[in-house]
């Protein structure tokens, strides 16, 4: 049997690919390896439960907000019960939603336009992050990397002057998505229904999108058609199977397992494995252009880019709604009181790659088991010949000359998260 | 290091990391202009000449060289230990810069990790490891480090100009004075007025909620960060993530001794600053003594 071991960059660190190839040339199993560790988990041990906030963004430096927010959400489950202000909700999602932008036009751009032959584009990717990024700084301080949400609320005291900050920045990636993606209003584009129509307006968007059909690769990289999103906000909550929802989850019912030969850990719902990120948001969402996608080509790359890209104007759209009805009179951090001496606690958030989960147990005021479970592990922990995991799924049967790497990279791989 | 250099070859190398200096750096307003100036070989993110894999298994030649993430000296990537390709481009490399506290003093990821370090350090101790290259190494240390500190250095080495250090490596002109220097705050520290409560702007963090700006080296409140904010300006107290001993435990406290700080700002003598603080506290200062933001001021008119 013909093996073949790919060294894969530029995923927020590096995996190996490990491939098995039959005597038709196709990929009969495929093993992503991880190769390194950081043991963030042992870090927080011992600790008081509020450093987290400091040390877990370090987790990841794309999605560091979302592990913020996952954090504070866990400490706060913590508490019997907590109050905090519409206000400071709000911002939280703003900011969260901001960093979905920010990572979704990198990847887009840095990644995904290079491997389909496109020139990359790197103003178009840094533009929109960066001026997302200050628009996430304005409310918290910095990007990457800051801790403004806290058990209660947030740090800032958020003034006109950050709210007018945040919006002018807002404006500038309406304008960025209308330039670079689509030559469409968000509000507009959000009702497009049909892929036809999409692929007749001028932008990258629809040019990625029509070069993948040239290249016949539109039916490639399905999988299990199994999705599933933990955490609500600018999403639904719930799981799919093909187009079939139910919104009864929980937390519960995951569980982690280890991998041999790799420092990661793959993750099952009931047994069974799921698609977690924005095709899994798309179907719980019933997002009309990506119904149609997935009508047409199913749970391939096509369906997982394009749900991608088109969460961009939705994410648009929700934080103009939530700046909307934003009440700066109200608290922004409202006292929790003394953090609980033994307590569990656990915090869901959909980051830009999917679901993401941390656990935290105190016990005497300090921390002492701490459980990070990522969406990477979802998408991309590798299973055996008869359980494959989604990725996996996605790569067997693909020949060598088919785009492997894209379709790898169209789950966003993100190898730091994942040895986190 | 203070000639001129005849090419721009940058190669970034990243150990145990979490990339968030790589992506920090994408961050820069004029990322744009450095990259018409400069040739990447490898940056985990931007397009860069050499695939990752080349670059491990050759010996490229390079001007400067970028090491992001604690160094682990069982780290192997493809096949190769990472320490062995950074041994290499460090000695091909006429500047070695380390960008952000992990690959300059160890950072989180050596908490967990014994073997670890930074390139020199361990925390504050001097490691004997890469000693032959002390004399071309920069520190540029923060958690992420600031992208202007990385743009601004480059700047520098690329001109040719004298770059001023001390210690630890570290240029002065970015790590001579504290966060605290610049922080809007400061009148509140002046007359050591706790008083801070989150969510609000009035009030000093050092006070009671473990704002360590005062003894850590750094200038975000001097660039800002993202070229609007800081930290301590929204309300987050510093968190020390320059210095040696970041993480520290307790992050959102002031550690006390009889109610004195028991850390003293950067260089002051404890005797000294409790002197400065029981004359300062003697005073009741009627305009830090309420908010100065009337609360409902700052309601948005409902359309």
């Amino acid at each position: 049997m013909k093996k073949s071991i790919e060294l894969i960059e530029k995923i927020e660190g590096e995996a190996e690919l490990h491939c098995a190839y039959g005597t038709d040339g196709r990929v009969v199993d495929a093993q992503i390896q991880f190769t390194s560790a950081r043991n963030i988990e042992k870090i927080l041990q011992g600790r008081d439960p509020k450093d987290a906030l400091i040390i877990n963004p370090r987790v990841c430096g794309i999605c560091n907000h979302a592990h913020l927010i996952a954090t504070v959400r866990a400490l706060e489950a913590c508490y019997k019960s907590v109050k905090i202000s519409q206000k400071s909700q709000i911002c939280r999602e703003v900011t969260l939603s901001l960093e979905l932008i920010q990572s979704h036009f990198k990847w887009f751009y840095l990644t995904i336009m290079p491997l389909l032959g496109f020139k990359p584009a790197i103003e178009k990717a840094l533009k929109p992050s960066r001026i997302a990024a200050e628009a996430i700084a304005a409310f918290a301080g910095q990007y990457p990397h800051n801790s403004y949400a806290i058990a209660g609320g947030i740090v800032s005291d958020i003034t006109p002057i950050e709210l007018i900050n945040a919006k002018e920045r807002i404006e500038a990636l309406k304008k960025l998505f209308k330039e670079s993606l689509i030559d469409a209003d968000p509000a507009l584009f959000k009702e497009c229904d049909k892929i036809e129509t999409m692929l007749k307006h001028r932008g990258d968007m629809p040019l990625a999108m029509a070069k993948i059909i040239e290249n016949g690769w539109q039916m490639m990289g399905k999988s299990e058609d199994r999705f599933i999103v933990f955490a609500e906000g600018a999403f639904k909550k719930g799981k799919s199977i093909g187009t079939r929802v139910s919104t009864n989850i929980s937390t519960g019912h995951i569980k982690e397992e280890s991998i041999k030969r790799s420092l990661a850990k793959r993750v099952l719902y009931k047994d069974r494995g799921y698609e977690v990120g924005p095709l899994a948001r798309a179907m719980l969402m019933k997002t009309a252009l990506i119904k149609e996608s997935h009508r047409k080509y199913a749970d391939s790359i096509f369906s997982r880019i394009l749900a991608r890209v088109c969460e961009i104007p939705q994410l648009i759209i929700y934080i103009e709604s939530l700046l909307h009805r934003l009440d700066l009179s109200e608290e922004s951090w409202i006292d929790p009181g003394e953090f609980p001496k033994r307590a569990v606690g656990a915090g869901v958030v959909e980051a830009a790659r999917g679901s993401l989960v941390h656990k935290v147990e105190i016990e005497e005021g300090v921390i002492k088991e701490y459980n990070i479970i990522t969406p990477t592990q979802w998408n991309l922990g590798s299973g055996d010949i008869e359980k494959p995991g989604i990725a996996q799924k996605a790569l067997i049967g693909l020949k060598n000359s088919d785009p492997i790497e894209l379709v790898l990279k169209s789950f966003d791989v993100c190898s730091v998260c994942t040895t986190h | 290091m203070v000639e001129k250099l005849q090419q721009n070859r940058i190669l970034w190398l990243s150990s145990l990391t979490c990339n968030g200096n790589s992506h920090s750096l994408l961050n820069h307003p004029n990322l744009d202009l450095l990259l018409q100036n400069i040739q990447f070989l490898y940056h985990p993110l931007l397009p860069s000449r050499y695939r990752l894999k080349e670059v491990i298994q050759n010996s490229y030649e390079c001007e400067i060289l970028v090491i992001e993430g604690s160094i682990d000296p069982t780290l192997k990537i493809n096949g190769v230990k990472m320490i062995d390709v950074i041994t290499r481009y460090s000695s091909i490399a006429e500047v070695v810069i380390t960008a952000g506290t992990c690959s300059t003093f160890g950072g989180i990821f050596s908490r967990s990790n014994e073997k670890a370090s930074g390139l020199h350090f361990r925390e504050e101790k001097r490691t004997e490891d890469f000693k032959n290259i002390w004399q071309k190494s920069i520190s540029l240390p923060g958690c992420p480090v600031h992208p202007d500190l990385i743009f601004k250095t480059i700047q520098m080495i690329l001109k040719g100009l004298y770059i001023d250090l001390d210690e630890c490596r570290r240029p002065k002109i970015f790590y001579g004075w504290t966060v605290h220097d610049g922080c809007n705050r400061n009148e509140y520290y002046e007359y050591k007025i706790g008083h801070h409560r989150f969510g609000e702007m009035e009030g000093c963090m050092f006070i009671d909620h473990g704002c360590r700006a005062p003894f850590t080296r750094g200038s975000c409140n001097k660039i800002l960060w993202n070229g609007i904010n800081s930290k301590t300006r929204a309300g987050q107290p510093c968190s020390g993530c320059t210095e040696p001993d970041f993480p520290a435990f307790n992050l959102w406290e002031t550690k006390k001794h009889m109610g004195i700080p028991a850390h003293a700002p950067l260089g002051v003598p404890k005797r000294a600053y409790i002197s400065i603080a029981g004359v300062a506290k003697a005073f009741k200062i009627e305009r830090f003594e309420k908010r100065i933001l009337k609360k409902g001021s700052a309601v948005e008119k409902k359309h």
